[in-house]
């Protein structure tokens, strides 16, 4: 099945099941293995659904939001929320949300995926347990 | 406190048994500990001296008034049924620095129980060195349980509550919940006591930068009923350090804004919250918990995520369907992936992961050198309509 979506008067058309089966399985693996899996929907959309990278990053925001939603809720039932650190962090985060699309619009897709391919490196550095 | 009274009572009783001449039962054993300070700025070293019964060897416990939460899951199982329990144990009355100061010469014994790495056990360790001894503090909280269930995991809930535990089993959960909320040997066990010929000892306990304010009590012991009066010290700190309360830790507030806002400005540039690089920042930075910071950095990044959709829609950097239809694809995996391993995460392959990422992001990296893109005819299309855009942004300012 497939799905258009439409960019700067370009159409591109990318493969939802595969997008979708993706994500499921990153999903499973990532709440299995114990790992945050949000930045995996970066490369799935750009490099496996081929989608540009300015939609790259707002939809991938948005499909993450959904199990970041969910994980929250994990840890608040656990008694694992520190109220003071959040309201520190919390006016930050929302400044963060608006800062990073303002600076997006004015770099070029490019730069903007070699960003992704730093964060995805740290992540990946991370992982195998460098730190 | 009672128990201070009784203490005092006691050590009055001590004091004037020798009036009843020489017949009377041998004075109760008395253990007394001093300190040379009353107050510490942003924690310090503590010198601590005193005096106990000759060839007794003394454990000194140290512990912060402050309470903190904590919480272990039992999915070990069980020798007798072979099942496993899924038990949630919670307190939310932990001491937030707890430390027991162990005689120099069990130094060896706590190398090898650091040697077990991250599956130490506290309760062993403690027994192993005689430190049970001293465990007093913690001993008592109260401790919720629940018996999980897979759905009741799932949707973010705790399970059916159980009755309240019995005191000996309660010690030994209090364990379990002290060390899966302090994790490391050093935090909560050091062999530092000396002690002369005579019983009388020195130690040094460091409160390190960071360690929650208020009141610490230090109590020599030497024998489970022998515990000595506690010696007070206050530990201060001043704006803009602040006391996390969960966290048990207190810290400069700029520093972790500036943090966040800083990672959760380049995550939302990459299309992702920020927590990965936020957490294991947090983490290098302050003596902070990790389920804590998991647990406080994740609601963060959601509203940085919220606020990244948001901000990216008005520029048209979305598509709502395939997020919207991704997003649903995510939720359902990570609604079964709990199911699929009974509720353990299989830490030690991760690092598979890490080598995919590798892989995905040379992949990506490739994608934006000269000979991805001479082959890919929207991509320039859309690089020449930024470069396009730039250029009347530019005009329109001059």
């Amino acid at each position: 099945m497939y799905m258009y979506v439409k960019f700067w008067g370009h159409e591109f058309k990318i493969n939802i099941v595969v997008g979708c089966i993706g994500a499921f399985l990153v999903a499973v693996l990532s709440s299995m293995f114990g790992f945050g899996g949000g930045p995996f929907m970066v490369p799935l959309m750009a490099v496996v659904l081929g989608l540009p990278m300015y939609v790259v990053v707002g939809s991938s925001l948005l499909a993450i939001f959904f199990s970041t939603m969910m994980s929250t809720m994990k840890h608040y039932s656990l008694g694992n929320f520190d109220l003071d650190l959040f309201l520190v962090m919390f006016p930050a985060a929302l400044l963060a949300g608006w800062i990073g699309p303002k600076i997006a619009k004015r770099l070029n897709p490019l730069w903007v995926k070699r960003v992704a391919v730093i964060g995805l490196t740290l992540l990946g550095l991370s992982l195998v347990g460098v730190f | 406190m009672p128990r201070n009274a009784l203490l005092a009572a006691l050590a009055a009783l001590a004091l004037t048994a020798p009036a009843f001449g020489e017949e009377a039962a041998p004075a109760a054993p008395v253990v007394t500990v001093n300190i040379d300070k009353t107050q510490l700025d942003n924690g310090g070293v503590i010198n601590i001296s005193g005096t106990a019964e000759p060839g007794k060897p003394v454990f000194l416990e140290v512990w912060n008034e402050n309470k903190v939460r904590g919480s272990y899951f039992d999915n070990k199982v069980d020798k007798e049924t072979g099942q496993k329990p899924n038990k949630l144990y919670i307190s939310s009355d932990l001491p937030a620095f707890y430390r027991i100061v162990l005689p120099k010469s069990e130094h060896e014994k706590l190398a090898k129980v650091k040697a077990d790495g991250k599956g130490w056990s506290y309760s062993a360790a403690l027994k192993e060195t005689g430190g049970d001894l001293a465990y007093w503090a913690p001993a008592k909280t109260s401790i919720a349980s629940y018996q999980t269930s897979m759905s009741a995991s799932m949707s973010g809930q705790r399970g059916e509550q159980l009755p309240a535990l019995e005191d000996k089993e309660g010690r030994k959960r209090s364990m379990q919940i002290m060390k899966s909320r302090f994790r490391s040997v050093d935090a909560l066990l050091v062999a530092g006591v000396e002690q002369k010929e005579d019983g009388s000892f020195t130690a040094q306990v460091k409160i390190p930068e960071g360690a929650p304010p208020g009141k610490y009590l230090i109590v020599a012991t030497t024998d489970k009923k022998v515990r000595s009066t506690p010696a007070t010290v206050e530990n201060n700190i001043a704006f803009p350090m602040r006391y996390m309360r969960n966290a048990g830790t207190s810290l400069n507030i700029f520093i972790p804004f500036f943090v966040a806002l800083a990672l959760a400005t380049f995550g939302v540039l990459m299309g992702a919250g920020g927590g990965f690089v936020i957490n294991p920042v947090l983490l290098m930075l302050f003596p902070l918990p990790h389920n804590v910071v998991a647990g406080t950095v994740t609601p963060t990044v959601l509203f940085s995520q919220a606020s990244g959709v948001v901000n990216y829609s008005r520029i048209k950097f979305i598509s709502w369907k395939v997020g919207i239809a991704m997003g649903l694809a995510t939720l359902a995996g990570a609604f079964i992936g709990p199911a699929l391993t009974d509720l353990i995460t299989l830490d030690e392959f991760k690092f598979i992961f890490g080598w995919i990422l590798f892989f995905l992001a040379a992949l990506m990296f490739w994608q934006t050198t000269p000979g991805y893109i001479a082959k890919n005819k929207k991509e320039q299309a859309i690089l020449k309509e930024f470069q396009k855009r730039a250029e009347e942004a530019a005009l329109a300012k001059t």
